[in-house]
């Protein structure tokens, strides 16, 4: 049963960090300074410390289906407003990543023969009613798809709405209020400089690619 | 308030971390001083020698990882830097599938993390969902602190609009420690927060029992037509490095 095995790494991790530093633990529980919020997808493939070898206390992490930033969305925006304005990040990276599911999905409804564009509201998934959670969430994404005019379902084409899912995003996160004040101003209320970036995570691979869209302040 | 506690210290930890060397997972001591570097960089650095070692030990896992993932966990935890659940479980990639939000909630209305929630039950199929709360929470701790103070539910941080989406999200768990605000006033700082942690998990574990993809995901399996699917409960305890079961797992009746 996996949750017991978790218990049990978990317990012999708790051992052997304070082996190697008994003061780990009492410190991390005293506060935390992230210098970096992580937008990233739920993906089990894609834990945001381990693929980047950042210690506890690094990383302010988000993850959800296919790294979206609604921009309406409560449950991220307290996030952004949390980690930019009271824990004082100096990143926001979103990072999207090769293969996403939630991607797939989007291209194959995109590019079905029966798919209107504009006609709303749109089952991405159709096993589930187009008004179920997961329907609504990626209607935004087919339908940047399906702006797109791909043409075909290829492994290029999903690589090619992985990137520019990565970059509409990035675009969204730079709109919100918190990003705005913080780049008209300079710095945020903290005294922080902020950048965002977008990133795509390969999986054959490994690796972390920056798509150079980058933004800072003025 | 804690949140205004951490900013306040922010200064003093910054010159402890830069006094004082961390450790990281494998064990090595590494400089604070490489904070001053580009941290956006370093990540990306990190990365690039995370993938070269991970390849040399298996040359195969990358290739194998790009063909599908099949986690049997889902683990809804908060996005506290302090909690890198991969991390603290020891786990690799392709284990768990994941969804972190501030003080780790499933609100039923919450399209976030119930599609969550919706693509890991029924396209996933993954047979065990945790909730994990963890020790010191920020989140818990500005309900709890607006709670014993009076304020409104939809008011939990008085430097944050009411309408803006921090105190929006932070509104059902201010109302939560309200409710049980007699219990928890009668307590010492340090042990309300514990128990309001522990209580948000137990009721983010009930919205999960009773959400639709659960109950349908139990229904089949009482059918005989689907496989177990378990809710869990947890607490991380951030002093000690340790999970806390708290024993309340939920399954089909």
């Amino acid at each position: 049963m996996p949750v017991h095995q978790l218990l049990a790494t978990n317990a012999q991790w708790a051992a052997d960090v304070a082996q190697s530093d008994p003061t780990f633990f009492p410190t991390s529980a005293q506060g935390q300074s992230p210098h970096t919020l992580w937008i990233g997808c739920a993906d089990s493939r894609v834990p945001a410390s381990v693929i980047t070898g950042a210690k506890p206390g690094e990383l302010f992490v988000h993850r959800n289906i296919a790294n979206q930033f609604h921009p309406d969305d409560k449950n991220i925006l307290s996030v952004l407003r949390y980690a930019v304005d009271h824990l004082g990040v100096e990143h926001v990276v979103i990072v999207g990543h090769s293969r996403c599911g939630g991607a797939q999905a989007c291209l194959n409804a995109a590019l079905a023969p029966n798919f209107v564009p504009g006609n709303l509201p749109i089952a991405t998934i159709e096993d589930y009613p187009a008004e179920e959670d997961i329907n609504r969430w990626l209607e935004p994404l087919t339908e940047l798809t399906a702006s797109l005019e791909l043409g075909s379902i290829s492994d290029a084409a999903l690589q090619t709405i992985v990137e520019e899912n990565v970059k509409l995003q990035v675009k969204n996160l730079s709109q919100s209020e918190v990003i705005q004040r913080a780049f008209e101003n300079g710095t945020t209320a903290l005294g922080k400089k902020v950048q965002i970036h977008g990133w795509v995570y390969d999986l054959a691979t490994g690796r972390l690619k920056d798509l150079h869209v980058s933004q800072s302040s003025k | 308030m804690f949140f205004r506690n951490s900013l306040s210290l922010f200064p003093i930890i910054l010159l402890a971390t830069a006094l004082t060397s961390i450790v990281n997972v494998e064990g090595h001591r590494l400089s604070a001083r490489q904070n001053k570097v580009d941290a956006s960089e370093r990540l990306l650095q990190g990365n690039a020698q995370w993938a070269a070692s991970t390849k040399k030990d298996n040359t195969t896992f990358f290739q194998t990882s790009a063909k599908g993932q099949d986690p049997k966990v889902l683990w809804y935890g908060c996005a506290d830097s302090r909690e890198p659940e991969s991390v603290i479980t020891n786990s690799i990639p392709g284990d768990i599938f994941v969804h972190r939000n501030i003080a780790n909630q499933v609100p039923p209305e919450d399209a976030n993390s119930v599609s969550v929630l919706e693509y890991a039950i029924k396209h996933l199929k993954v047979e065990h969902v945790i909730i994990a709360g963890h020790t010191n929470c920020g989140g818990a701790n500005a309900s709890l602190s607006a709670a014993l103070a009076g304020s409104s539910a939809s008011q939990t941080l008085s430097d944050e609009p009411s309408a803006g989406a921090l105190n929006k999200w932070l509104e059902p768990l201010t109302e939560f420690a309200l409710s049980q605000k007699s219990q928890l006033s009668a307590k010492s700082n340090s042990d309300a927060l514990t128990v309001l942690v522990e209580e948000n998990v137990k009721k983010q574990v009930e919205n999960v029992s009773n959400s639709e993809a659960i109950q349908a995901a139990w229904q089949a399996e009482t059918n005989g037509t689907g496989r177990a699917v378990r809710v869990h409960g947890w607490v991380y305890d951030l002093s000690t490095g340790l999970i806390r079961d708290l024993n309340v797992t939920r399954g089909p009746n």
